[in-house]
């Protein structure tokens, strides 16, 4: 994919989420952008903070530090990296006082001081403000910047084209209603891993599929049937199957419903978390291809989370992988298997189970160990880029030697 | 070689409030010591269902059809709950798809590691010793019949009962002190790696427990008298190098003849005893050839009431009844080997005879029964339209039942026709065998287990199924350990009471790829360390070719597939499996997967034919019609397809799979070249 072309549709910034008082730091500093048609995966082992990303990326948590965009649009704005900025100019400045009035400083040079650091300190606060306000607000400000984005678009077009415009207007005034109708963040719509657990038993499965639609306001009933039905049909089921309770259905045609529910509101973002990992081989690939088929026919971008190998290889363009938290490679799906660099990876990828008994029995398992993989005690690593495409978690030293295993082929 | 356990034919249904659902419907399979056999297959193939009924916990509305499960001898589908407590856990064992479930929440780890052992360490001993006195009497019996008098039996007895709990005594210390001495070394691995990384606080615990363990395998048979391993672990950590060589030297040391220590300390003479066992065995062995004759007479006579289309259920009963208390009389109890015919023949007749006799509408409500289900299956098929594939769901399957009877009288005619057991060669054999089997039971009866000794034992095998800090984890709850480590715990209490057979459902299904390579090479070592023999249940069949050394493709009930791991992934012959093997993406698939259409049939009402038939795009005109029989494709492969007939037009493979079997062929030879 020519990627200079393409739009970046999700842009993730040094992403960070913490719980608890302690700051347990499920995800620690995770950047990566999604364009606009492709399906980018995430894997990882389980507890290294997968979920946890595609979750903050569609505002389930209030994310800690970070920028999410989102079609030009900051969604999410976490405040932590300005306040650890100030408490870090705050501890700076007193030492500096400290120092000067061991020196015998004036006061003059002690006063100018504390004006930078309150001007620094004002400086991020606004900053601040600007992350709460966005955080909040993402919506209205989407709605506010695209009304006039289109409003500009139409403009020129009837000016270049006088005598169509009734038609132009009317166009314009439908896409206007279909932005105020929905919200932002409802583009992004998110698939789940357990199918049983994720549809509401005492729903029927119209009720399932339209509840996205009532929830956004749309009151015209045989709309809503209507369209249930078209989702219906998309993902593979029969328009009958809207009466029914999801009890009465397999795993498979249950993820199905899942999959419908989500796309019911037009999304251009799919989270799908570990959508097929709760699944039986056979029904795996059934929805393998049902969304391979809905990504060439709706143009969805998909964030493919999963920690199946196989099916991440299959189903991707690119691939993130994460442990304990970090991002540490990233590149093409091919090239990332072709030429693994990050350990972790390697061990990743090499405990892949092969459907071939002779192979299999030969398979050596690399084992990682954080501790004794890397030599952080000089240099603390970065994620960079060390091939067009390829990123990798490493520093300097580490650099050299991946430039060289990937110089060697 | 070895059969461990042997499934015949087997048939389980479910009562449901639709009528009798099929789950099962004719598996047999058998698994040889050592050995993997995996089952692979859809959810609701009823794999799981199999491995349930081998350990007998199926569900309460579940109905054995027929079929039998032998395990040592005895069929494990007629066992009471009290003899099934005895196995379960002991001697079969269990590893769950769900780690969390399958833990307690609100009980420590340890408590359910120990738990086990505790319970089984008292029941264990009490039963030894019941059995132990039951084959001292009937020894004793048999030796006066045999003509060794003048008290000279009871003296026999009593002697050898006495050696060989002295024997025990001896072995079950020298056991345990092993196995502190292994742990011993264990922890002399752990502070070489702590004195590497010059963690002190890990160093100071590990040589705690290395002294501590020392301290504790200090046995006769075992360490040297001098006390040099102590001044050596006095010395630590300088020697340690020369301690652990020590050690090992020791652990290489062959176990002495207790019972030949028991006999020059106390008196007695092994030579001696096996002598007039093989005389009482001898006796026995003709008594008993002549009952078996007469038995085998019996059920000659009332074969004919068993050939007709419809039985008379009285003469029937009373001929079963005849027939079971002949075949009862003609089984010898005094030797070890039992015939499995033997054995299980009275319980599967009466209970065959029982499920015949109860499936017969007998009285006006069952006639009104069975007619209105048949009205509401023919009203279901007329809605539901596919008339032709479906047979009628009866609660018992008369045909089946009468079956199971007459394989199981032909069975055992076979082997009771030739009359007597043993031929003059096997007898010393057996002797041996038996005063083995003595010595087992006399081991189990001085197989004290204290608390102290469960929780030695269990952090042993915490560190053998690899979790850190076992003394700290000991204590902790399900909760605080990962999914990977939850399910590390389950296997560690499946292995606690060394069964020879476990049976993994689905053990890796929850945990992801780096944690499922981990417990597959866990699952492998256990085997290899203890010699287990592993049913292996699973859909991913790459981890199948990891771990199997034979498979088993089921679908809808029946077994379609069997063979070697190499001729089921490299020459698959069933439809269903290349299904199976195409749906799943490997790492150079590109292009659409080939999806098997559909879902399972419902067994509530079992299609005609091939059950695969209406999801199998190879199908045959005869698989909607007629049932598949088994093709044999090798002595140890066959697959139950129309495809393989002589007169069926040849069909390929899908691409996908062909494609991969050619690449994997190729990369194999690779191997091969790079090698040379």
């Amino acid at each position: 994919m020519d990627r200079n072309n393409t739009e970046v549709l999700l842009k993730v910034e040094h992403l960070r989420q913490y719980f608890g008082k302690e700051d347990f730091k499920a995800v620690d500093d995770v950047s990566f952008s999604i364009y606009k048609g492709e399906v980018f995966g995430l894997v990882g082992e389980s507890g290294c903070g997968k979920t946890t990303t595609g979750r903050s990326i569609i505002k389930l948590y209030n994310c800690t530090g970070g920028n999410v965009w989102f079609k030009g649009q900051r969604i999410c704005a976490g405040t932590r990296d300005y306040t650890d900025a100030m408490n870090r100019k705050k501890a700076e400045t007193k030492e500096k006082i400290a120092q000067l009035k061991a020196q015998g400083g004036s006061e003059e040079q002690i006063a100018a001081l504390k004006r930078e650091q309150s001007e620094f300190l004002a400086e991020q606060k606004l900053k601040a403000e600007q992350a709460k306000d966005d955080q909040k607000n993402c919506d209205k400000k989407y709605r506010v910047r695209r009304e006039k984005e289109l409003e500009q678009e139409y403009a020129a077009k009837i000016a270049a084209d006088p005598g169509q415009k009734k038609e132009y207007e009317e166009a314009l005034h439908k896409e206007l209603k279909e932005l105020h109708r929905g919200s932002l963040v409802t583009q992004i719509q998110m698939i789940y891993q357990d199918p049983v657990a994720s549809l509401d038993p005492r729903m029927t499965v119209r009720e399932i599929i339209a509840e996205g639609l009532v929830i956004s306001g749309v009151r015209d009933k045989a709309y809503i049937s209507r369209k249930v039905n078209e989702m219906l049909e998309i993902v593979g089921l029969l328009p009958e199957h809207a009466n029914r309770y999801p009890h009465e259905f397999s795993g498979g045609q249950r993820q199905r419903i899942g999959i419908a529910r989500a796309l019911i509101v037009n999304p251009s973002l799919l989270i799908a978390d570990e959508p097929v990992s709760a699944l039986d081989v056979s029904i795996q690939a059934q929805v393998i291809n049902l969304l391979n088929d809905l990504r060439d026919k709706m143009g969805l971008t998909i964030l493919f989370i999963a920690h199946d190998l196989s099916v991440v290889k299959y189903f991707s363009d690119r691939i993130g992988v994460m442990y304990f938290g970090k991002m540490v490679e990233l590149a093409d799906s091919e090239e990332l298997f072709r030429h693994p660099l990050h350990p972790y990876t390697k061990s990743l990828l090499s405990a892949i189970p092969v459907p071939d008994p002779h192979m299999e029995k030969q398979r050596v398992r690399i084992r990682y160990n954080p501790v004794l993989d890397h030599d952080y005690s000089k240099e603390e690593p970065t994620f960079c880029e060390i091939a067009p495409g390829h990123f990798v978690r490493c520093n300097g030293e580490e650099r050299k030697r991946y430039l060289e295993e990937l110089a060697n082929g | 070689m070895d059969k461990k356990i042997e499934v015949r034919d087997l048939h389980i249904s479910f009562r449901t409030q639709n009528g009798a659902l099929r789950a099962i419907r004719g598996v047999d399979f058998a698994v040889e010591k050592g050995e993997t056999l995996a089952i692979v297959g859809e959810s609701g193939s009823g794999k799981s269902v199999t491995a349930k009924a081998i350990l007998g916990i199926l569900a309460g509305n579940s109905i054995v059809e027929s079929g039998e499960i032998i395990y040592d001898g005895m069929d494990l589908l007629k066992l009471t709950e009290n003899e099934f407590n005895e196995l379960r856990g002991n001697r079969i064992s269990m590893v769950y798809q769900d780690p969390l479930s399958s833990l307690d929440p609100i009980m420590k780890i340890g408590k359910q590691m120990t738990e086990a052992s505790l319970v089984n360490g008292k029941a264990n001993r009490k039963r030894s010793k019941k059995l132990f006195s039951a084959k001292r009497k009937v020894l004793e019996t048999a030796m006066k019949a045999a003509g060794i008098g003048n008290g000279e039996a009871e003296q026999l007895g009593k002697e050898l009962t006495e050696r060989i709990g002295q024997a025990g005594n001896y072995r079950v210390s020298y056991a345990r002190a092993k196995e502190y001495l292994e742990g011993a070394e264990y922890s002399c691995g752990q502070l070489n790696v702590a004195l590497k990384k010059q963690d002190a606080q890990q160093i100071k615990e590990q040589t705690g427990f290395l002294k501590d363990r020392l301290k504790k395998a200090a046995n006769p048979f075992l360490l040297p008298k001098d006390g040099s391993l102590e001044k050596l672990a006095e010395g630590l950590p300088d020697t340690l190098p020369k301690l652990r060589e020590q050690i090992e030297e020791l652990l290489k040391r062959e176990e002495p003849d207790f019972l030949a220590y028991a006999c020059k300390e106390h008196g007695g003479d092994p030579e001696k005893w096996r002598d007039t066992i093989a005389k009482a065995l001898a006796y026995n062995n003709q008594v008993y050839g002549a009952k078996r004759q007469e038995a085998a007479e019996v059920i000659r006579k009332n074969l004919p009431l068993f050939e007709k289309e419809r039985l008379d259920v009285k003469a029937c009963q009373n001929a079963v009844n005849a027939m079971s208390k002949a075949a009862e009389a003609g089984i010898d109890p005094l030797p070890v080997t039992k015939s499995a015919a033997a054995c299980t023949f009275s319980t599967t007749m009466r209970h065959s005879m029982e499920r015949y006799a109860h499936g017969i509408p007998g009285n006006e409500k069952e006639l009104r029964r069975e007619k209105r289900d048949t009205e509401k299956y023919k009203r279901d098929l007329k809605r539901k339209g596919d008339a032709p594939k479906v047979v009628p769901a009866m609660l018992v399957d008369l045909e089946l039942t009468r079956k199971t009877m007459l394989r199981a009288m032909n069975d055992l005619l076979a082997e009771y026709s030739g009359g007597q057991v043993f031929t003059a060669q096997e007898l010393e054999a057996e002797a041996l065998r038996l005063l083995a089997w003595l010595g087992e039971q006399g081991d189990a009866m001085a197989n004290e287990v204290s608390k102290e000794y469960a929780h030695d034992k269990a952090i042993r095998i915490m560190e053998e199924v690899g979790i850190s800090e076992p003394e700290k984890r000991f204590e902790q709850y399900p909760f605080e350990f990962s999914g990977g480590m939850r399910q590390r715990i389950v296997i560690a209490i499946a292995v606690a009471a060394n069964p020879d057979l476990l049976i993994c459902d689905e053990p890796t299904t929850a945990l992801d790829v780096t944690i499922q390579s981990q417990i597959l090479e866990l699952i492998n070592s256990l085997k290899r360390k203890r010699s287990l023999t592993v049913i292996f249940i699973t859909h991913d069949l790459g981890v199948v070719a990891n771990m199997a050394d034979r498979v088993a493709v089921m679908y809808a009930g029946k077994l379609v597939e069997y063979g070697t791991v190499d001729e089921v992934f490299y020459e698959p012959a069933h439809p269903y499996t290349w299904a199976l093997l195409s749906s799943m993406p490997d790492l150079e698939t590109s292009g659409r997967l080939e999806a098997i259409p559909g879902t399972p049939p419902n067994l509530i009402y079992p299609p005609k034919g091939d059950a695969f038939a209406a999801r199998n795009k190879y199908a045959l005109a005869v698989d909607f019609e007629k049932e598949p029989p088994r093709f044999a494709l090798s002595e140890t492969h066959w697959a139950a397809t129309w495809l393989l007939h002589p007169k069926a037009p040849k069909v390929e493979m899908p691409e996908i799979v062909s494609e991969r079997i050619r690449r994997m062929k190729k990369q194999e030879e690779a191997l091969k070249n790079g090698q040379k």
